[in-house]
């Protein structure tokens, strides 16, 4: 008997900047078993694929915004994402070039993380760690637990 | 901080600074090469990455506003005029 794979949890990040996409999808590689990351490269795609979710689908367990993004910037997209039912519950962080105070007081408000995009890839490892400390304690132990 | 010191800070330390107060202007890209522009205070720092946000080709500083031309267009007005 096959045992049933157990569904790994997605991580959905949107960003225009593809460079930006890689440098995220190669952070998250080392969780591939776990973890799956969905992109989207502008605000109404990410809109889009976040209003397409229903019961039957699975939620993300971590949701990603660029803030700068053609069509509908990340900002937008939180907060008409905090009107999707499924979706209220689910940890969004603001993954952003910018170090404004204006964008932290934003996500501060909306109850958002917010996390500056690294200057150097050395320090992607961190940024990872800080992605993952705002999931779930349940998307937590799971995905830590192979890395003891 | 003036310019002159901070061109003189370690380059971890010039990243760190960056990373923590600097103002993100733009991406720009030629070729192989993709350069980031940020303001600190009253100077820019212009970072070429040969690899992006990986291999630091080098490091440009200036006070002069020319260096925002190939930005102009990214720049948000938002954050200038509050």
């Amino acid at each position: 008997m096959v045992k049933p794979a157990t569904p790994k949890n997605i991580v959905f990040y949107a960003d225009d900047d593809t460079d930006d996409l890689e440098l995220v999808q190669e952070a998250f590689g080392r969780y591939t078993n776990d973890v799956e990351v969905v992109t989207a490269t502008d605000g109404v795609q990410a809109l889009s694929y976040l209003q397409s979710l229903d019961e039957y689908s699975s939620a993300p367990c971590l949701i990603i915004l660029d803030i700068n993004m053609p069509l509908l910037n990340g900002k937008d997209v939180l907060l008409k994402i905090k009107d999707i039912p499924p979706l209220v519950s689910v940890p969004v962080v603001l993954f952003t070039t910018s170090s404004s105070p204006l964008d932290k007081e934003f996500a501060q408000k909306y109850n958002a993380g917010f996390i500056t995009k690294p200057l150097d890839v050395s320090q992607m490892e961190i940024i990872t760690g800080l992605f993952i400390d705002h999931c779930s304690d349940e998307v937590k132990r799971k995905i830590s637990k192979r890395f003891k | 901080m003036r310019m002159s010191d901070f061109e003189d800070l370690p380059l971890h330390r010039q990243l760190s600074m960056l990373y923590q107060q600097g103002i993100y202007v733009g991406k720009s890209k030629q070729e192989e090469l993709t350069r980031l522009l940020f303001q600190l205070e009253y100077f820019y720092i212009e970072i070429t990455y040969t690899s992006y946000r990986s291999s630091i080709y080098k490091i440009h500083y200036t006070e002069s506003t020319s260096i925002l031309e190939p930005y102009l267009g990214q720049i948000q007005v938002e954050y200038l005029v509050t």
